[in-house]
């Protein structure tokens, strides 16, 4: 069988799985909560490497790769944070909570567990807003980095493998609503780790081991070793921040919070999600490989497609192509899903004071899921130029706006309406500013955001009305005492 | 140097990781349920 042949194959059978899931997860919906959260029925395994794969982008294959070649061994420190802080400490800090409160506040999404925890109409609008047109530049992202997986894996054309491939999404989204996404999320999580491993044992292999690689990297320049090396510190540690801390405030990964059957699914889960979650740091180490291997390509970020092409047999780059499909597919489909809710549930049903039956809901969403789908598509198709720039700009831009409010809404009791609407507004501005005049000291935009959302948080929320404390008692879930304290069994 | 001629400031990126995973086992071990798991 000819290369193109197997490619072709393996990725045929590959995508036909994932509408069979689609459609069995289709069977199973029948109200909103079952499209949004699958009916908060979802297991340890499901959930934690649905999350893994959610998280794990086409964009941070390929573009990991890049960073890996280009900046070297230093890279793996972006892994490191992901792992630890990105997915480790985000299970431990938040999942729990984020379970129990949004169950007793009754929210399906983020904008929503921000107005009732709050008590804040217009933190669910603009938070709805925020991660309506951000996510969607996202989403724009991840399309563009599989249309060039394709093209240079499989040689088919950008616009044929991003409708291909956005197509399918489009159908098991629209379908299947949350359970397909998880569901689907947890077999590409598979079929992304054997793939990143295939390619990490084999590269190694070629290069003759770690040491061997390391000798050769230090010889072409010692920064590609170092830490920080050649990248520096403001640089490293910015990126590490906005992909790993940002996590904290992005809706497609905590939403798998509120979905999970109990809070015991968090014991194995949290394993579960580390374990996995550690295949992140082999796109950097892969990329730094192909520096030694492949000096002097023109494009950092055709380092991981080159590798593969060299090391692999061609059914083992099929594997591995569909294991970058797969990070796209799942990241693509998990952004969806939460955009469909920020606009039907957040702006039209609660921000617009629409009353829509159960049926006329999950009819609205499976719309709104293929109309975004369908505008990331189209301007996929003739991408703007500066996209990887805007994939940063739209994490720091969702993180900053959410993120605090996340946090203290769930461990900060004093946290006041105005203080959560304070620090949406200053974390988004501040970011959007910094980013917008040029992120002065190779600083992103992200970090100061964060800066100026925390101060506004505490200060304003300070100087504030309290939330009631009966309000409070029951977030935290106790009844408050005779002295009006709640008595939080937390 | 620290193994495979890696300095160590590199090679405590891997210490991390390994070390995220001892973490994340030892705290679904010990965490005690509360009341409030359901």
């Amino acid at each position: 069988m000819s290369e193109l042949g197997i490619h072709a194959l393996v990725l045929a059978v590959y995508l036909l799985l994932l509408v069979g899931i689609g459609l069995l997860a289709a069977r199973r919906m029948r109200s909103s909560e079952d499209f949004y959260l699958g009916g908060r029925s979802v297991g340890p395994w499901v959930t934690s490497l649905s999350f893994v794969a959610a998280y794990f982008s086409s964009v941070v294959i390929i573009g990991g790769g890049g960073f890996g070649y280009r900046f070297g061994m230093s890279t793996l420190w972006i892994g490191a944070t992901n792992v630890l802080i990105g997915v480790t400490l985000a299970w431990m800090v938040l999942g729990r909570r984020i379970r129990l409160f949004t169950g007793r506040l009754g929210t399906m999404t983020v904008p929503g567990f921000l107005a009732e925890r709050f008590r804040a109409k217009e933190a669910r609008v603009l938070a709805a807003l925020v991660i309506g047109l951000f996510l969607i530049i996202y989403n724009v992202s991840i399309l563009k980095g599989m249309g060039h997986a394709f093209e240079g894996l499989m040689e088919i054309p950008y616009t044929t493998g991003v409708l291909l491939a956005g197509a399918i999404i489009i159908l098991y989204v629209s379908l299947g609503g949350y359970l397909a996404v998880v569901w689907t999320g947890f077999f590409q999580a598979w079929v992304m780790g054997v793939g990143l491993i295939l390619l990490t044992v084999v590269a190694l292999k070629a290069a003759g081991g770690l040491t061997a690689a390391n000798t050769a990297l230090q010889a072409v320049s010692p920064g590609l070793v170092h830490t920080p090396g050649e990248w520096g510190w403001a640089g490293l540690i910015s990126y590490a921040m906005i992909v790993s801390f940002g996590v904290w405030g992005m809706p497609q990964l905590m939403v798998r919070f509120y979905s999970i059957k109990s809070t015991s699914v968090l014991r194995v889960g949290t394993v579960v999600a580390t374990v996995g979650g550690s295949m992140a740091v082999l796109p950097y180490l892969d990329g730094a490989i192909a520096r030694v291997l492949h000096p002097g390509l023109s494009n950092a970020d055709l380092a991981i497609p080159t590798l593969t092409k060299a090391v692999l047999s061609p059914w083992g780059s099929a594997l591995f192509l569909a294991g970058v499909i797969a990070a796209g597919m799942s990241t693509f489909a998990s952004v969806l899903i939460i955009t469909s809710g920020a606009v039907v549930r957040d702006l039209v049903q609660k921000g617009l004071g629409r009353e829509l039956s159960e049926r006329r809901a999950v009819r609205y969403s499976r719309i709104v899921s293929a109309v975004v789908g369908l505008v990331s598509l189209a301007i996929a198709l003739r991408p703007p130029a500066l996209v990887l720039v805007l994939t940063a700009f739209s994490w720091a831009a969702i993180a900053s706006t959410c993120l605090w409010p996340m946090l203290f809404g769930l461990y900060w009791k004093r946290a006041t309406r105005w203080g959560v609407l304070a620090s949406m507004g200053g974390g988004l501005v501040t970011a959007l500013v910094w980013i917008g005049i040029g992120s002065p000291y190779g600083v992103h935009g992200f970090i100061p955001g964060l800066a100026v959302g925390l101060v506004a948080m505490i200060v304003v929320s300070a100087v504030t009305e309290r939330l009631p404390e009966d309000h409070i008692a029951r977030v935290w879930g106790g009844s408050p005492d005779e002295n009006g304290t709640p008595a939080s069994t937390l | 140097m620290a193994p495979f001629e890696t300095p160590w400031l590199t090679f405590v990126a891997w210490i991390v990781i390994a070390g995220s995973v001892v973490m994340a086992i030892l705290w679904s071990v010990l965490r005690k349920p509360t009341e409030n798991d359901r």
